[in-house]
């Protein structure tokens, strides 16, 4: 098996680079013999799929048998791990990730040339750019780090899987990171295949914007899954740490947001030709760089099980990338031009051009602060790096502005808005949101009383989280005011009731509505962060009968266990859990030491969840003075909500993904002479079938 | 001579208690700044760890430091010094560190200043030529608002 993987690999490759060199000559002749040529470059790139998912079985076939002659089978997988973590080896050591990544790409690209009637000049030319990122990552998976390398002696067992990753959710998390990294390829191979080829009109974007929108839904599911693996298995009582890992997951996410936006000036009025292209480059710099900073460990991170050297591998091809961009946008920046102005600084486009500003400040902070441990320690000799506390400086202000942002441009029109409009519209979501706000204080002081010092010395956590709150009522507000307002309209018309009119109107632009579902979402799950201004924790030893008290619940010792298998050894303590008084649940963290890891710790957190509040209990081990087990206990407000405005976006998102119902054909009135008139002329009245 | 003893008392009582209080705020703002180093990744003085190696004595340290200096930034620079650079949250306000603090902002201000030229160049640009049939313009137009009167989206 591994000889067949280390061919099919070889194979792949070779593939590949046909692909990549025969597209390039076929897309330089034009002629008949050209166009033959582009063929067998498209089918060498399919094929190059084949090949690649029969490597990546047989590595999974030889965890599956337990074949630790293959070295990163024994690094990764023993013979007592399950059958599920077994299959998830593939991708939990860095060979096997870098084979996992060149697998999805392949499989991206086997898509792309499938498609490739949609629009075939285009699609060659992308399938051209594809097969290059392809060559890079199978040199890297064939000559730097091949997951097929054979032990030198021969061993019964492997060293197994790091316990971290011996999580469910460890099965799905990496995938659909890594579709979100790869899948932002495709839109970059479209975006630079448009600008070689100075491609005339829109229509890349509307192929892309597709596949754009497929990688943020799974960047996004990566993102809530890593977040909630965190929260789940690590252990200290967040979601959110801002390791340079987490934050190399964001960093695309936000500039796939940013592109999201910006992408719809493009189609609807040919502006920001130039911002887009260059966010569709720099968003695929950005996953380039993720996979750089997850593989190659330059800067520490919790996601040590995956540190090597070939950071300059990728550092190699971030500056081919750049150059290669650099060059045809300077070639051919003029067919770049915006095709209209801005009419007025209150419209749409202006509050996109803001949203992509934020944005794309949001992702030069957490980049410098990221990378400042390697700029330090080429300047300084030696790394600095920065705590939670100093990302928050920058990133709560700037993720306030952007939900103040999503609030108002649901309600901007396009072109210009008028100051009556814009008062019409604000009236009742701004009203709402202060009323809630002001609301959301007069409780503070009715149950804390009013003390003048307290609000001199207000903690500006506790501000950013009302300010929170008030943004996002605006949000949810305006998202529903959309809804409310487009529906009554249907509702009328279709002589329905106000559901089914919702119905109606979301169904003729699923984009647009689903669009409005994800910004509901997104309210949510910031209302969810900014519950941790309120978090509670605390820890001490507890022996049978020891209580802590915490919040509003009581915990109560009852009983301490000890257990053995064949992966793990593990303590746990048993104790009764008391909500104001009265008998909540019993509550069982745990803490496994994993036996072919050398007896590597992991805490299995205890977590009594309900939307107003998490109760997060882990089991420490025992106090090595006084043999004592430790047990902490944290009061987490609001967590829920984080994962149901995850839920929210997601389903947004598949929401904006279904195409727009087909338009009711409805009889031309006799009053509207004119559109006869146009009809007969063979035109039609603009935004007609759309 | 005794109330005259008392007089000058009762001055450097308040005044020492002001600056028991002024130390005592530099001390829990100080401590807000520096980290736990036992890897719990919390604030020294939240860190609640049973039996860490090195809350308490950092604590201890950060009050004596508070007690002998003034100056909290050569306190923070004393716990960079001692603990290692990664004790103290925010990066300081001199030296390399500087660009921390600086390069955050920079980004926003330059791109601010790119999307003010960009929309200074659309302002610039002169207007879209008008379409020849300026009756067939008119009509859409009023077709338009009559869509937009209907649907008020």
């Amino acid at each position: 098996m591994p000889l067949l993987g280390s061919f099919c690999l070889l194979f792949a490759l070779a593939l590949a680079l046909y692909s990549f060199v025969v597209g390039i000559i076929a897309a330089v002749r034009k002629d008949t013999a050209g166009y033959r040529l582009a063929e067998t470059a498209r089918r060498a790139g399919m094929a190059s799929f084949v090949a690649v998912f029969l490597a990546a079985g047989a590595l999974v076939y030889a965890a599956m048998t337990n074949d630790f002659s293959v070295a990163y089978i024994m690094h990764h997988s023993n013979i007592a791990l399950p059958t599920a973590y077994k299959f998830a080896a593939l991708w939990s050591g860095q060979e096997g990730s870098i084979l996992f990544w060149c697998l999805l790409l392949s499989a991206y690209g086997f898509v792309l040339r499938l498609r490739h009637k949609v629009d075939q000049r285009l699609v060659a030319m992308a399938s051209v750019v594809l097969a290059g990122i392809q060559v890079f990552f199978l040199v890297l998976v064939n000559f730097v780090t091949n997951p097929f390398g054979i032990m030198n002696r021969a061993v019964a067992d492997g060293n197994g899987l790091n316990p971290l990753l011996q999580y469910p959710e460890m099965v799905i998390h990496p995938p659909m990171l890594y579709l979100g990294y790869v899948g932002v390829s495709v839109p970059f191979a479209f975006g630079l295949a448009a600008l070689i080829m100075r491609y005339p009109g829109e229509k890349w974007i509307h192929i892309t914007r597709r596949w754009t929108m497929v990688a943020w839904l799974f960047l996004t599911c990566g993102i809530a899954l890593g977040a909630h693996w965190a929260y789940a298995v690590l252990g200290w009582g967040g979601y959110w740490g801002w390791d340079p890992v987490e934050n190399a997951s964001l960093l695309p996410w936000l500039s796939t947001t940013a592109f999201l936006h910006s992408v719809m000036m493009q189609e609807k009025r040919g502006m920001m030709k130039m911002w887009n292209i260059w966010l569709v480059f720099i968003t695929f710099m950005l996953s380039i760089l993720g996979t750089m900073l997850t593989r190659a460990g330059l800067v520490s991170s919790v996601h040590a099980f995956a540190q090597s050297s070939i950071g300059s591998w990728f550092m190699g091809m971030l500056l081919v990338v750049f150059v290669v961009c650099l060059t045809f946008f300077i070639r051919n920046y003029d067919h770049l031009r915006s095709e209209n102005q801005l009419e007025s600084l209150v419209s749409r486009e202006s509050s996109f051009l803001f949203n992509n500003l934020v944005l794309l400040a949001a992702v030069f902070a957490i980049l410098t602060i990221t990378l400042f441990p390697i700029f330090s320690e080429w300047v300084e000799g030696h790394k600095i790096a920065f705590g939670p506390a100093f990302y928050n400086t920058f990133t709560i202000p700037i993720a306030l502005f952007l939900v103040f942002l999503m609030g108002i441009g649901p309600l901007l029109a396009w072109r210009s808005t008028s100051f009556g409009s814009i008062k019409r519209n604000f009236k009742v979501p701004a009203g709402i949101a202060l009323l809630l706000g002001v609301g959301r204080i007069l409780k503070m002081v009715l149950e804390n009383g009013f003390h003048i010092s307290s609000w001199l010395h207000i903690d500006l956590a506790r501000l950013y989280a009302w300010l929170a709150f008030v943004l996002s009522a605006f949000v949810i507000t305006t998202v529903s005011s959309e809804f409310i307002r487009g529906g009554i309209v249907w509702k009328n018309k279709l002589q329905t009731n106000l559901l089914a009119g919702m119905f109606q109107l979301m169904r003729r632009n699923m984009r647009r509505y689903g669009g409005y579902v994800v910004h509901f979402g997104i309210a949510l799950l910031i209302i969810g962060v900014a519950g941790q201004a309120f978090n509670q924790d605390k820890e001490q030893e507890m022996g049978n009968g020891d209580k802590l008290a915490i919040g509003h619940y009581l915990l109560v010792g009852q009983e301490y266990t000890q257990d053995d298998n064949a992966n793990y050894r593990s303590e746990a303590a048993l104790l009764n859990v008391y909500k104001d008084g009265v008998f909540l649940e019993r509550m069982n963290p745990e803490l496994r030491f994993y036996k072919a890891s050398g007896g590597q710790p992991d805490h299995k957190v205890a977590n009594h969840s309900t939307l107003r509040e998490d109760l997060y209990v882990i089991y420490e081990g025992k106090n090595p003075e006084t043999g004592h087990p430790i047990i902490k206990a944290f009061v987490n407000p609001l967590v829920n909500w984080v994962w149901i405005g995850v839920l929210v976006v997601l389903f947004g998102t598949g929401l904006a993904l279904v195409p727009n119902a087909a338009p009711v054909t409805a009889q031309v009135p006799q009053t509207v002479a004119v559109v006869a008139t146009m009809e007969k002329q063979g035109m039609q009245p603009a935004g007609a079938g759309k | 001579m005794k109330r005259l003893l008392r007089i000058l008392l009762v001055p450097c009582v308040i005044l020492v208690l002001m600056g028991a209080d002024n130390q005592e705020a530099r001390f829990q703002s100080l401590g807000g700044k520096i980290m736990c180093t036992c890897s719990c990744t919390q604030m020294l003085l939240k860190c609640n760890h049973v039996g860490c190696p090195n809350s308490d004595r950092m604590i201890r340290e950060l009050r004596a430091n508070v007690q002998s200096t003034s100056n909290d930034q050569e306190v923070l620079d004393w716990f960079r010094k001692t603990w290692g650079v990664t004790a103290v949250v925010e990066p300081s306000t001199h030296g390399f560190e500087l660009f921390a603090w600086i390069l955050p902002p920079l980004g926003l201000g330059l791109g601010l200043l790119l999307v003010i030229f960009v929309i200074r160049s659309w302002k610039l640009r002169t207007a879209p030529i008008a379409p020849a049939d300026l009756n067939l313009d008119q009509q859409l137009e009023s077709l338009r608002a009559r869509a937009h009167r209907e649907t008020e989206i």
